[in-house]
C-alpha cells in the first residue's frame, strides 16, 4: 500500500512536468505571432520592446521554458504579461481561498443532498417518490447552472428587492455574511453535481440490492436498515466515489461560471479574465494548480477504495 | 486435396413441430409504451428540431437581418412577439429558435468527433496494445488531466482567427467544435479502451485470427460491431453534455453576432434582466428542454440496448 502511494507520489511531479512541456510548447506554436508577444502588444504597443526584453521573450522557447521551470522551484511563477505586470502567485494566493471555499461547500451540499436522494430512490424503486426523486435529478442535469443562477438573481431582486451579489466579506471577518454570499454559487453547483451523483449512488444501489450477499444478509434475518447500510450501501460507494472524485477534479469548470454570476473575485474569475487577457503566464499557472488538484485528488480516491471495498489492494 | 464429405442434412425442425422463434422486429409503439420517458424525449426533440430548422415558417424575422430591430424594446410577451423583445427591439422567439440551430449543430458535431474519434482511437490502441497503446492512453492521461472549461476557454479565445472556415462550419464554429471534442475524446477513449480489451480477449477474436482473418479486418469487422452499442449509448448520452458545454462557452465569451441561447444570458443584456426577465428565461428555458429531452431519450436508449450499463457511463 505505502509502495503504491509512493510511487503514485512520485509520478505525479512526472506528470505536471509533461503536462507542462506540451502546454508550454501549445502556447508557443499557436499560429500567427508568438503568443506571449501578441499578449503583450495588445498589452501595450509602446512598450513592446522593452517588455519583450524584460520577459525574455526573444530567447528560443527551451531558454524560456528552462527560466520558468526554475522559477516554480522557488515559488515564482513569473510575472502578469498584461499591465500591471503584477506577480501571478500574488493573485492566486489571494484568489484561490475563495474558490477552494465555494467548492468545499458546494461538495458538503453535494454530498448532503445526493446520498440519501440516491439511497431512497433505489429502496422506493418505481414508488412516486422514486418518480419524484429521479424527475429532480434528471433535472438536475439538464437545468443550466448559469442560468438557475440567473433565475436566483432576478427573482431575488424583483420578489424580495434584495442583490445577492456583494462585495466579498472573508469569512474571518463576518462569517454570516461571509456564508450568505458563497452559499447561492455553491447552491447552484450542488444541484447539478448532487443531481450526477444522486443518479449513480441509485443505480449502484440498484445493482447490488439484487446480488446474493444482500438476499443472504436479509436470510439470516438482519433488519431491514442494516441490510441496506451495511451490506449494499458499502458496495454501491465505489462507483460513487469515483464520481465524487471527477466532480472535485471539476471544481475550477464550475466556479468560472458560478464566479461569473455571482462576481466572486476567486480563481475562475480569474482564469476568464486573463484568458481573455491572452496572459499566457496566468493561464499557464492557473491550468497547472487545477492539473496538480485533480493529480493529488484522483490518489486520494484510489485510496479511499481500499477502504470501502477491502477486497481492493494495490 | 481431399474432398470434403457433404454435411449430413440438418434435420427440419420446423416439420418435427418445433416453432422457430419468430424474428422480433422492432416495434416502435411498444418501445414508447415500455419506454415512457424515452418516448416524451424523443416527442421533445422532434419538437426542438422542427423549431430550429422551421425558424423561417414559424412567424419569426431572422436575428441577424435587420428587419429584426422592431424599435418595440424590451415589450413582454405578446400575441406579436411571443417571448418579449431584448434591448434591441429583437424578437426573443425569433432568437430562441434560430438559437436552437447552433445548439444541435454544435453538439451533434462533437459528439462525431469526440465519441467516434474516440472509439476509433480506442479501437486502434485497444487492439494493437503494446506501444502504441501506451502512447495513446497517456496522452489521454495528459488531456483529462486539464481543466475541461479552462482548456475549452483557452483554445476559443486562442486559435478564434487562426483556423480555415470549413465548408458549412464556420471558423467561429469550428473551433467551438475542435475545443469540446477534445474534452469528450479522451474520456470516450477510456471507456471504449477497457471494453476493446475485453472484446479482443473473445474467442471470436481467436477464431478469427486462426483462419487468417488480417488485423485490420478483425478490427472493423469482428470487434467494431460487437462495440457499437456502446458507442451509440455513449454518443446518445455525451450529446447533452456537449450541447451544455456549447451554451456555457458562449455564456462566458459571447457569441459574436450569431444566436446561441448561452449568449443570450450574457454580456451587457444582464443590466436588463431584472425589467424584462423574459429575455433569460426563454432561452435558458428551450437549452433546458432541449439538454433534458437528449437526456431522457439517453437513458431509455441505453436500457434498451444494454442495461447492464446503467451506473457505468
Amino acid at each position: 500500500m505505502w509502495n503504491y502511494i509512493i510511487r503514485r507520489l512520485i509520478a505525479i511531479p512526472l506528470m505536471l512536468l509533461v503536462l507542462s512541456l506540451v502546454l508550454f510548447l501549445l502556447i508557443w506554436t499557436l499560429p500567427g505571432d508568438a503568443a506571449f508577444t501578441a499578449a503583450l502588444s495588445i498589452a501595450d504597443t509602446v512598450n513592446l520592446e522593452k517588455l519583450q526584453e524584460r520577459f525574455g521573450l526573444d530567447r528560443p522557447w527551451y531558454v524560456q521554458y528552462g527560466d520558468w521551470l526554475g522559477g516554480i522551484f522557488v515559488g515564482d511563477f513569473g510575472d502578469s504579461l498584461t499591465p500591471p505586470h503584477d506577480s501571478v502567485m500574488g493573485s492566486v494566493k489571494e484568489r484561490l481561498p475563495k474558490t477552494l471555499e465555494v467548492g468545499l461547500l458546494t461538495i458538503i451540499l453535494s454530498a448532503v443532498i445526493s446520498v440519501p436522494v440516491g439511497v431512497i430512490s433505489a429502496v422506493r424503486r418505481n414508488k412516486p417518490e422514486d418518480y419524484l426523486l429521479r424527475a429532480g435529478t434528471i433535472l438536475g442535469i439538464s437545468v443550466p447552472n448559469f442560468w438557475t443562477g440567473t433565475l436566483i438573481i432576478i427573482y431575488a431582486f424583483v420578489w424580495f428587492n434584495w442583490n445577492p451579489i456583494q462585495d466579498w466579506v472573508e469569512f474571518t471577518e463576518d462569517p454570516l455574511k461571509n456564508l450568505a454570499i458563497v452559499i447561492f454559487p455553491a447552491a447552484i453547483l450542488a444541484y447539478s453535481g448532487a443531481a450526477y451523483t444522486a443518479r449513480i449512488m441509485r443505480s449502484a444501489m440498484l445493482e447490488v440490492l439484487y446480488s446474493d450477499h444482500v438476499r443472504t444478509a436479509r436470510a439470516k434475518g438482519l433488519r431491514e436498515r442494516v441490510v441496506i447500510f451495511r451490506h449494499v450501501f458499502r458496495s454501491a460507494l465505489i462507483p460513487v466515489l469515483t464520481v465524487v472524485g471527477l466532480q472535485l477534479g471539476t471544481i475550477l469548470g464550475g466556479a468560472i461560471v458560478a464566479e461569473q454570476i455571482f462576481a466572486i473575485p476567486g480563481m475562475g474569475l480569474f482564469a476568464l479574465e486573463r484568458i481573455v487577457a491572452r496572459d499566457y503566464t496566468a493561464v499557464l499557472m492557473i491550468t497547472m494548480i487545477f492539473a496538480a488538484m485533480f493529480m493529488f485528488v484522483t490518489l486520494l480516491v484510489d485510496i479511499l477504495y481500499t477502504y470501502v471495498d477491502p477486497r481492493i489492494r494495490y | 486435396m481431399t474432398e470434403r464429405s457433404p454435411a449430413a442434412p440438418l434435420p427440419d425442425l420446423q416439420d418435427q413441430g418445433y416453432a422457430m422463434p419468430e424474428q422480433e422486429r422492432f416495434n416502435p409503439f411498444r418501445w414508447a409504451l415500455r419506454e415512457p420517458m424515452g418516448a416524451l424525449g424523443v416527442v421533445l426533440i422532434v419538437l426542438v428540431v422542427f423549431g430550429s430548422f422551421g425558424a423561417p415558417i414559424l412567424k419569426t424575422t431572422n436575428p441577424r437581418s435587420l428587419a429584426a430591430y422592431s424599435g418595440d424594446n424590451l415589450a413582454g410577451p405578446s400575441s406579436e412577439h411571443f417571448f418579449g423583445t431584448d434591448r434591441d427591439g429583437k424578437d426573443v422567439w425569433s432568437s430562441v429558435l434560430y438559437g436552437g440551430r447552433i445548439s444541435l449543430k454544435i453538439g451533434i458535431a462533437t459528439v462525431i468527433v469526440g465519441t467516434i474519434g474516440g472509439t476509433m482511437l480506442a479501437l486502434i490502441a485497444g487492439f494493437l496494445g503494446g506501444v502504441v497503446d501506451f502512447v495513446f492512453s497517456r496522452i489521454a492521461d495528459i488531456l483529462i488531466a486539464f481543466p475541461a472549461i479552462l482548456f475549452a476557454l483557452t483554445l476559443r479565445t486562442a486559435l478564434g482567427e487562426d483556423l480555415p472556415d470549413l465548408p458549412g462550419l464556420p471558423r467561429a464554429e469550428f473551433v467551438v467544435v475542435l475545443a469540446i471534442s477534445l474534452i469528450f475524446l479522451p474520456a470516450a477513449f477510456r471507456i471504449m479502451r477497457g471494453t476493446v480489451l475485453e472484446q479482443r480477449a473473445a474467442q471470436y477474436v481467436e477464431s478469427a485470427t486462426v483462419v487468417g482473418a488480417s488485423q485490420l479486418r478483425i478490427m472493423l469487422r469482428h470487434i467494431l460491431p460487437n462495440i457499437t452499442g456502446l458507442m451509440i449509448v455513449l454518443t446518445s448520452i455525451s450529446l447533452p453534455a456537449a450541447i451544455l458545454t456549447e451554451s456555457t462557452l458562449a455564456f462566458l465569451l459571447g457569441a459574436g453576432d450569431t444566436p446561441s441561447w448561452g449568449a443570450e444570458l450574457s454580456g451587457d443584456s444582464r443590466t436588463f434582466f431584472v425589467r424584462a426577465p423574459w429575455i433569460a428565461i426563454f432561452p435558458g428555458a428551450a437549452l433546458a428542454v432541449t439538454v433534458f429531452a437528449f437526456n431522457i431519450f439517453g437513458d431509455s436508449l441505453r436500457d434498451t440496448l444494454d442495461p447492464r450499463l446503467r451506473g457505468r457511463i
